[in-house]
């Protein structure tokens, strides 16, 4: 059980031979994230499951659909149009239903939704994407080792000063913070690939 | 210490966590001093380009750029930061301010001194928090009681795999009735945060037990695995493995000396085949059989093994497999041999040690048969310790212990040794005062009573084995005797 072991062929398996283990699989793994990618595109908290169910039958309708053309990050880019496309149809009907109160915030958020070109998209899908893989394994690791990586890797402070203050050896940083991003990275992979 | 040198392989393995302890203290201080091992390291974690893009994100979102519109999300970078002030040492990951909670989800209540009202229950007080979950104290009008609310966390409660898993608990919890198993009043599964409720008892947890003071006497040790052995039994007749036997799932109600076993969160019934590999199943690793951290199939073994941690760890103040994430934990669990607890705690007796050593076997089946069979071996035990004079130590134990399994294969010629030592002092007495016969099985036997009053320090089960031995030996005599010539 290797912690970077990738999901790689379990989006080809949903392809190829769909079947109901295979999407049960596929279901754990991704609704969690699309929970969280479809709350932060600004959809109300109380609808959330709602919509993270319609992206899910979306891409039961329309994997056939999805090809990996070699091109770079095709599955992000795949998944990531077919979320946004479910997010503003609800988006719309929301605002149909929706009337006066309200109305104009759901507009400006469908519209920015619907603005946002491909590419700012996929910048989006990535940054969720790894704020998601690094808030799945948080759990994993010791808080000082944590702490350590936060200090030293995102934030750039000194490893010496960190290791004094947190009274952990600069050595043992090194090793924690590879760790770590090598499971953040890992993570990351499972939801993205071929 | 030597310091080790540079060693490509030594790096990958510290990266998947397959080091000693002894050679990971090695490696840290060796990176500590070399630029060339630490570049390395990081460019087996991920390229330089992962590093980038990954600590990016994450900074902006500390940043708060990325704040969707309505600035949902805006709790997580304190979770991601966290400031360490969690009860387990790892992070719960989706820690929830109580007071949000109560803002955000309990309708509130006509009643002045309630917090909100969740169905017909008046929440009274905030007691406390889990992975899953928090839990609330509240009344039941109609029915004049105080109750327990567990309430599933928001998080989880926009998973349908985790709402399952939450009406599954209740209802493999609700055919289990028994005094040592926390019982369900009561599940309401269908609600925008399912929660079900218990019978409200004045407790603490093992594990804040454990805390607060450390170590506990064996007695104690005793007592509160009894119960828990007991709890399980019950379980298990009903078809179901815990799967989640740990410190923080057993509660020992104040002023009595009860114990019960709860959160069932993740038992199912032993042939359901459902629900395999899903990220839900976080929280702590610690008590965790090696079947169950290679993902494989497990039976109600898997709980006796758990159960031998919690005994661990009640005695020694920590649990038996420890290391720095939840892998390398899981490696321990399954590829490495606990420290005996003699190590740790000078004043555990052997038979305890060999007890749980028993209960931690890595392959189940070298595991006792039964929580019922362990259930009984800990009563039996506990009376020893408490009437040693009169309480054998039960022989289920008293056979583990590894002078009587050394005995065992000594035993052969140590038989021989003494038998032919009884023939000589037979052939020496015999021939020397052939009138004055004297049984040589009494002069046996007086030799064996010097030697385990010799040994008095060593356990009842020793001394009992000596004794069988000079039986053995005696009746051997007796029949060799015949043979002797006149």
């Amino acid at each position: 059980m290797s912690p970077l072991e990738t999901r790689k062929s379990l989006i080809v398996r949903l392809k190829n031979e769909q079947n109901d283990a295979d999407w049960r699989d596929f279901v754990c793994a991704y609704e969690g994230f699309l929970n969280r990618l479809v709350r932060r595109q600004g959809v109300p908290e109380r609808h959330v499951p709602d919509v993270t169910q319609q992206i899910l039958l979306a891409i039961a309708r329309s994997i056939e659909g999805w090809s990996d053309d070699g091109g770079r990050a095709s599955f992000r880019r795949w998944l990531g149009a077919v979320s946004r496309n479910v997010v503003i149809r609800f988006m719309s009907r929301e605002r149909r239903q929706a009337g006066g109160v309200g109305g104009s915030e759901l507009m400006a958020v469908l519209q920015s939704v619907a603005d946002r070109p491909d590419e700012q998209q996929l910048q989006r899908y990535q940054h969720e994407l790894i704020v998601w893989a690094a808030e799945q394994v948080r759990h994993e690791f010791l808080d000082t080792s944590w702490r350590a990586f936060w200090r030293t890797a995102v934030e750039g402070q000194p490893v010496d000063l960190v290791g004094r203050e947190l009274g952990v050896s600069p050595g043992s940083i090194y090793m924690s913070r590879s760790r770590i991003m090598a499971r953040i990275r890992g993570k990351v992979a499972e939801l993205d690939a071929p | 210490m030597p310091t080790a040198r540079c060693d490509s392989t030594l790096l990958e393995h510290a990266l998947s966590e397959q080091l000693s302890q002894q050679d990971e203290e090695q490696l840290a201080a060796h990176l500590s001093q070399c630029d060339a091992c630490q570049r390395a390291l990081e460019a087996m974690a991920a390229d330089g380009a992962h590093w980038g893009t990954i600590s990016n994100a994450l900074k902006a979102e500390a940043s708060g750029e990325h704040q969707p519109p309505h600035g949902a999300g805006s709790t997580l970078v304190p979770r991601l930061r966290s400031v360490g002030d969690e009860d387990d040492e790892f992070a719960g990951g989706h820690a929830l301010d109580p007071t949000d909670f109560i803002v955000d989800f309990l309708p509130p209540s006509e009643n002045a001194d309630s917090l909100g009202r969740l169905g017909s229950i008046e929440i009274r007080e905030f007691i406390g928090q889990g992975a899953h979950g928090i839990v609330l104290k509240g009344f039941q009008d109609e029915l004049h009681r105080l109750v327990a609310v567990k309430v599933m966390a928001p998080h989880l409660a926009s998973i349908v795999a985790a709402r399952q898993r939450f009406a599954r608990e209740a209802r493999a919890t609700a055919a289990i009735v028994h005094p040592n198993v926390m019982p369900i009043l009561h599940v309401d599964s269908s609600a925008r945060l399912p929660f079900l409720v218990m019978p409200y008892v004045d407790c603490e947890s093992l594990q804040e037990r454990l805390d607060r003071e450390g170590p506990l006497p064996i007695g104690d040790v005793l007592r509160i695995a009894v119960q828990v052995a007991r709890g399980l039994a019950a379980a298990h007749a009903q078809g179901l493995v815990h799967r989640d036997v740990k410190p923080a799932n057993i509660l020992l109600e104040r002023g009595v000396e009860r114990v019960m076993l709860t959160d069932f969160g993740l038992a199912r019934a032993v042939d359901d085949a459902t629900l395999t590999r899903s990220g839900l199943i976080a929280g702590t690793p610690h008590y965790m059989s090696p079947e169950q951290a290679r993902g494989e199939s497990v039976d109600v073994r898997s709980d006796l093994f758990s159960l031998g941690s919690v005994l661990y760890a009640m005695t020694a103040g920590r649990p038996p497999f420890r290391a720095e994430t939840t892998y390398g934990i899981l490696r321990r669990v399954t590829d490495e041999p606990a420290r005996p607890l003699g190590e740790l705690n000078p004043l555990t007796p052997k038979w305890f040690d060999a007890l749980v050593g028993k209960l931690l076997e890595k392959s189940a089946a070298d595991r006792f048969r039964s929580a019922e069979e362990v259930a009984q071996a800990l009563e039996d035990s506990l009376a020893h310790l408490q009437q040693p004079e009169v309480c054998p130590l039960p022989q289920l134990v008293s056979d583990l212990l590894p002078e009587r399994r050394a005995m065992r294969s000594r035993g052969a010629g140590l038989l021989a040794g003494i038998v032919l030592g009884g023939l000589l002092a037979l052939v020496a007495v015999m021939t020397r005062q052939r009138q004055d016969p004297v049984d040589p099985a009494e002069g046996s036997r007086a030799a064996m009573a010097t030697q385990s009053s010799e040994r008095g320090t060593w356990d009842d089960g020793t001394d009992r084995q000596l004794e069988e031995l000079a039986d053995e030996a005696d009746a051997l005599l007796e029949a060799t005797a015949i043979d002797v010539p006149d």
